[in-house]
């Protein structure tokens, strides 16, 4: 995992890219998931924005385009049809998605860093805030020191005290 | 406790390893887990801000007492100020009487005290998590302006602070240390104070 990671740094250092003019190399980091993708450079594109091919949406965050909204499992985000212009832009053969502006539609947080062509894409709002309202715990799934996965809800019918410590 | 269906789930912030959450196993024969969180995901999910802090959840995932300073004993209470006593006497009270124990918050309470992130804060642990990324990935100075970012956005996270300068030198880096920093609280207690029901005889 590390050693991909640093590849993809590495990559990114030589990325000007050699390909068509009009893009270059990204890196989206989704659900702390590395992906790298195709970012569209028209002149008309904010650089705070990120414009990815459909196929790089569902590669970097398993989410797609349905006529429904953009879509992944049973999660829906439906785009406001008077702004669709803002979502998706079609360009010959590839329709370009706005990541960025779709994070701001679900109150997701964005982290860039421009030199290195990175973007972070935190919990969105309803992830991040359910449990204010309706108090359950959000779930979550980590590791222990062996390697073995638990999530909160194996623990279901039990109580729970939930401590965490650090070294530092 | 063991036989009363309670387990501990001890979750280590910490990018670099895992300490061993170890004196809650005092508070009783209890199951325990242990768990490594590299990336910081509980303190971002329960919106925490320091460590050690504790929560405790009901047999159905419902949150009883959310995020409290959760010290197992008072061992070091001269530095820490925080007296645990009553804290531990309210969790073997919620153990045995579950919902009807005094200390499980009524609705009112959790609404006080969950409040939605406010959008600064929610940034900042995004900034964090790039910081985060560059670091865990080789390039610790390039996550070093993130760290930065992430603890002007959130002035009120230790997690974010600590787990910053533990990383690299804080004094030549960040040009301040958690000892400095503390000096400036300047008598303000470092955790928010306990605030549990009076105790019971």
């Amino acid at each position: 995992m590390k050693h991909r990671m640093y590849a993809l740094l590495i990559g990114l250092s030589l990325s000007i890219s050699s390909q068509a003019a009009e893009t270059k190399r990204a890196v989206v980091v989704y659900d702390d998931k590395a992906t790298e993708v195709k970012a569209s450079l028209a002149p008309s594109n904010k650089p705070e924005d990120l414009w990815i091919s459909l196929a790089d949406l569902k590669a970097s965050t398993g989410f797609e385009n349905k006529p429904q909204g953009v879509c992944r499992a049973e999660l829906c985000f439906p785009l406001p049809k008077k702004r669709r212009a803002e979502f998706l832009k079609p360009e010959g053969k590839t329709s370009w998605f706005n990541l960025t502006e779709f994070a701001r539609l679900v109150k997701q947080p964005v982290a860039r860093d421009a030199e290195l062509s990175t973007w972070y894409f935190g919990l969105r709002s309803e992830v991040q805030n359910t449990f204010t309202a309706n108090f359950m715990a959000p779930e979550f799934t980590l590791p222990d020191k062996d390697g073995k996965m638990h999530s909160l809800k194996d623990f279901r019918g039990k109580k729970v005290l939930i401590v965490t410590w650090a070294s530092w | 406790m063991k036989n009363q269906n309670f387990e501990i789930i001890s979750v280590a912030e910490d990018t670099g390893g895992v300490k061993d959450a170890g004196k809650w196993i005092e508070a009783g024969k209890v199951e325990y887990t242990t768990l490594i969180d590299k990336e910081h995901l509980i303190t971002k999910l329960y919106n925490m801000v320091n460590v050690p802090t504790a929560v405790w959840i009901n047999e159905k995932g419902r949150i009883v007492r959310p995020n409290e300073v959760g010290y197992s004993s008072n061992a070091g209470i001269n530095i820490t100020k925080v007296d645990t006593t009553n804290y531990i006497n309210g969790l073997y009270d919620w153990v045995k009487l579950g919902e009807k124990s005094i200390y499980a918050m009524s609705e009112t309470e959790l609404r006080e005290r969950l409040t939605p992130q406010n959008p600064e804060w929610a940034m900042a642990a995004a900034e964090f998590s790039l910081a985060q990324y560059f670091h865990l990935g080789g390039n610790p100075q390039a996550a070093i302006p993130h760290y930065k970012e992430a603890q002007r956005l959130n002035p009120e996270n230790w997690n974010f602070k600590r787990q910053a300068w533990m990383l690299t030198s804080a004094d030549k880096e960040y040009g301040t240390s958690f000892t400095k920093e503390v000096q400036k609280l300047n008598g303000k207690p470092y955790y928010v104070p306990l605030k549990l029901p009076e105790v019971k005889k």
